[in-house]
């Protein structure tokens, strides 16, 4: 059972090949700047090890960002199903980069919470991330 | 109240609001004379192609040669990208550009499990020699020169292919001209960093390169560092052009170490690739400082004698960056006033971005549109016909002087430090670079960098005029496309000769332990014709030098 008062963990994480870690290294500077907790894994990830990673770190939170190209689709649901085959669907999971308009109906059903990209202001990532992490850790 | 409320927000668009440059260099109001005062205009600033060569390396610019109009093209399988060429060539084109797909920037073979998705993907897979034959059919490369965009260590076997298609299609060496990045210092914080590690071997191989073009062939440029990238990742104006010349300043170094004179090969080594971001003036001062402060340091550090040895040539691809994906008729806008920038400030070559850059890689009529912003500046506008046309502006004169002192601060700091190889493995360049991108994204979310589109003067998808844009393959196409690649070469490694393969490869290794004195150039051109791969070749030299046959520790040697 997490602490409910804890710092919020969130790992922070680019799967696959993709090079574009502009928006990650933003996102893990404001996050931090908002009182969170982050596990920074960089690029070059496979799902296996973000998954890994979390549950070692107990993370409520996984931020993937992907850009390059459309493999997202690949990585983002093996994620998903990796929480869920180990039991830790509790862990959100949301996505940013460039993740195109027509896909984002089945990620969102898969269970990705949200989207976020060059132009969401930080402010509602972080909004979005207390938000669902009191949800979360009130349902416990 | 709320009519209070509104009054004082169009006012607030009254006035201009920006009181520095990008990299925080305040700006006055005006400049005059005082603002000159003290500069020798022989020393400091000079005609066109004299020394400090700041109004550009030739005494005629545009009017003896117009920039190379390259347009970016990197598509899928080889095939295509040859179409695309010979398209461009019939539209106006004058150079080519060749973009690596991400696992040829990593190094590793589309055959590799965790290539899988990614050959020929955003880029073209270049892997064997079979695909120079491929890429280049029905093009002379006598008369067109190509720009390879594959970073080190990759570049290294890129090279050799494509000197050895040429040898073996009969081209004359001594006439093909172009350019390959090869550099791989800048990857360590900028892209893949796996394919310049380890960082020692990667700078001794990038050295192999120089050294075996600047005696076989002496038009083409072996190495083109990467400030674009540095740029895009953070690195203000200044930073970008300080980091590129102290990483310069290490291949330089190891070829003197190798016994040669700096005029032996300094004009082979004077092609940068830099962004062209959206403030425009220092942009164009960017230029002009870069051109000083490299020949300031070929002659005073390096002793160089000949004038081309300080010759500083510029190539820029427009910044990426600095586009959006709100509006993307809007960033035609954008890319022309950076392509006007290029131009002002004596550039060589440039690429303007495409429209729709954000999306994807080009369409056709993006591509089209980014080559008419050349024509357009060429043969149109009229801004072409005088050198260095801004020369003598109290502020162009001032600026460019401050940015000068500036860069020449950061790399005295890199020198001190040890150079740029030391000053990458601390961390401390990485450091600069994100502290630099932090500030930057802060501006814009605070709206103190403004953006049109993006976080201000936003209109909704609605109002939004619809524009054909780049589009991502569907998943399933860019599955397939990189199944054919890893079929493709999986096909090459059944079939070819493997007795060859491994003789050659077991040749390669048995020198690549040797270190410096060694030359690798030869063997890799000759395991590239015995059907070697981009990933074995590699495997087979880190091997050779104590580093894991795979970056990512997943395969095995197994020819």
């Amino acid at each position: 059972m997490k602490d409910s008062n804890r710092k919020i963990k969130v790992v922070v994480a680019m799967p696959g090949l993709d090079c574009h870690d502009r928006g990650i290294i933003y996102l893990s500077h404001v996050l931090k700047e908002a009182g969170m907790e982050v596990v920074y894994l960089g690029k070059f990830n496979t799902p296996e090890y973000i998954v890994n990673t979390a549950m070692e770190e107990d993370a409520d939170v996984i931020a993937l960002s992907y850009l390059n190209d459309h493999l997202y689709m690949i990585f983002f649901p093996r994620v998903i199903e990796l929480l869920k085959e180990k039991g830790c669907s509790d862990i959100c999971v949301m996505a940013g980069g460039r993740i195109i308009e027509e896909d984002r109906p089945k990620l969102l059903e898969l269970g990705i919470t949200g989207f976020f990209g060059q132009s969401t202001p930080t402010k509602d990532m972080i909004q979005h991330i207390e938000d669902r992490v009191k949800r979360e850790r009130w349902k416990q | 109240m709320g009519s209070k409320e509104k009054i004082k927000s169009t006012r607030r668009f009254d006035v201009c609001p920006v009181t520095e440059t990008s990299a925080g260099i305040p700006l006055k109001e005006v400049y005059g004379p005082q603002d000159l005062e003290g500069v020798n205009y022989k020393n400091e600033i000079s005609d066109p192609g004299e020394y400090p060569f700041t109004r550009g390396i030739w005494n005629n610019m545009y009017r003896g040669k117009l920039w190379t109009r390259r347009v970016f093209t990197g598509l899928g399988s080889t095939a295509d990208t040859n179409a695309r060429y010979k398209y461009l060539l019939g539209k106006g084109a004058s150079g080519l550009y060749c973009f690596g797909d991400t696992i040829t920037h990593q190094g590793i073979d589309p055959d590799h499990p965790l290539a899988q998705g990614y050959a020929g993907v955003s880029g073209v897979s270049i892997v064997c020699l079979q695909d120079m034959y491929d890429l280049f059919d029905g093009i002379s490369l006598e008369d067109v020169s190509v720009s390879f965009n594959n970073p080190c260590m990759a570049a290294t076997v890129v090279y050799s292919a494509f000197v050895a298609y040429a040898e073996d299609m009969g081209y004359d060496l001594k006439k093909i001209s172009g350019s390959i990045l090869n550099e791989p210092i800048h990857l360590v914080y900028s892209m893949f960093e796996t394919n310049a590690k380890p960082l020692d071997l990667a700078a001794k191989l990038a050295t192999d390169v120089i050294e075996y073009s600047i005696k076989n062939t002496p038009r083409w440029h072996p190495i083109a560092p990467n400030a674009y990238d540095m740029h895009e990742k953070g690195a203000n104006a200044i930073q970008e052009m300080a980091f590129t010349i102290a990483i310069m300043e290490e291949y330089i170094q190891r070829m003197i170490k190798r016994g040669y004179d700096i005029d032996e090969f300094a004009s082979r080594v004077n092609v940068f690739g830099c962004a062209c971001d959206i403030d425009f003036f220092e942009e164009i001062c960017k230029f002009r400082a870069a051109r000083r402060v490299w020949a300031k340091l070929m002659k005073e550090k390096y002793g160089a004698k000949k004038p081309e040895s300080c010759r500083l040539y510029l190539s820029v691809h427009t910044s990426g960056n600095s586009l959006t994906v709100q509006q993307p008729v809007n960033n035609v806008a954008r890319v022309t006033l950076e392509s006007l920038a290029c131009v002002l400030g004596g550039l060589q070559s440039f690429d303007p971005a495409g429209y729709d850059e954000g999306y994807y890689i080009l369409t056709e009529h993006s591509a089209l549109t980014s080559l008419n912003i050349h024509n357009i500046l060429a043969y149109e506008s009229r801004v072409a016909s005088v050198a260095d046309p801004l020369a003598g502006s109290y502020f162009i004169e001032s600026l460019t002087n401050k940015m000068e002192d500036e860069m020449f601060k950061v790399i005295n700091k890199i020198n001190d430090m040890g150079g740029a190889i030391k000053a990458t493995e601390s961390g401390w360049i990485g450091s600069e670079m994100d502290k630099e991108l932090i500030k930057e994204q802060k501006e814009i979310e605070e709206k103190k960098r403004i953006i049109v589109g993006m976080n201000e003067f936003i209109v909704s998808k609605e109002e939004e005029v619809p524009i054909e844009v780049g589009r991502d393959r569907p998943l399933e196409e860019q599955m397939a496309t990189s199944k054919k690649r890893e079929d493709k070469i999986k096909k090459l490694r059944e079939t070819r000769d493997k007795r060859k393969t491994k003789d050659a490869l077991e040749n390669l290794r048995e020198v690549a332990g040797k270190g410096e004195g060694h030359n690798l150039v030869p063997l890799m051109m000759e395991s590239l014709r015995a059907k070697a791969t981009l990933g074995e070749i590699l495997g087979v030299i880190r091997e050779a030098n104590g580093a894991s046959y795979d970056p990512y520790k997943v395969l095995q040697y197994s020819v």
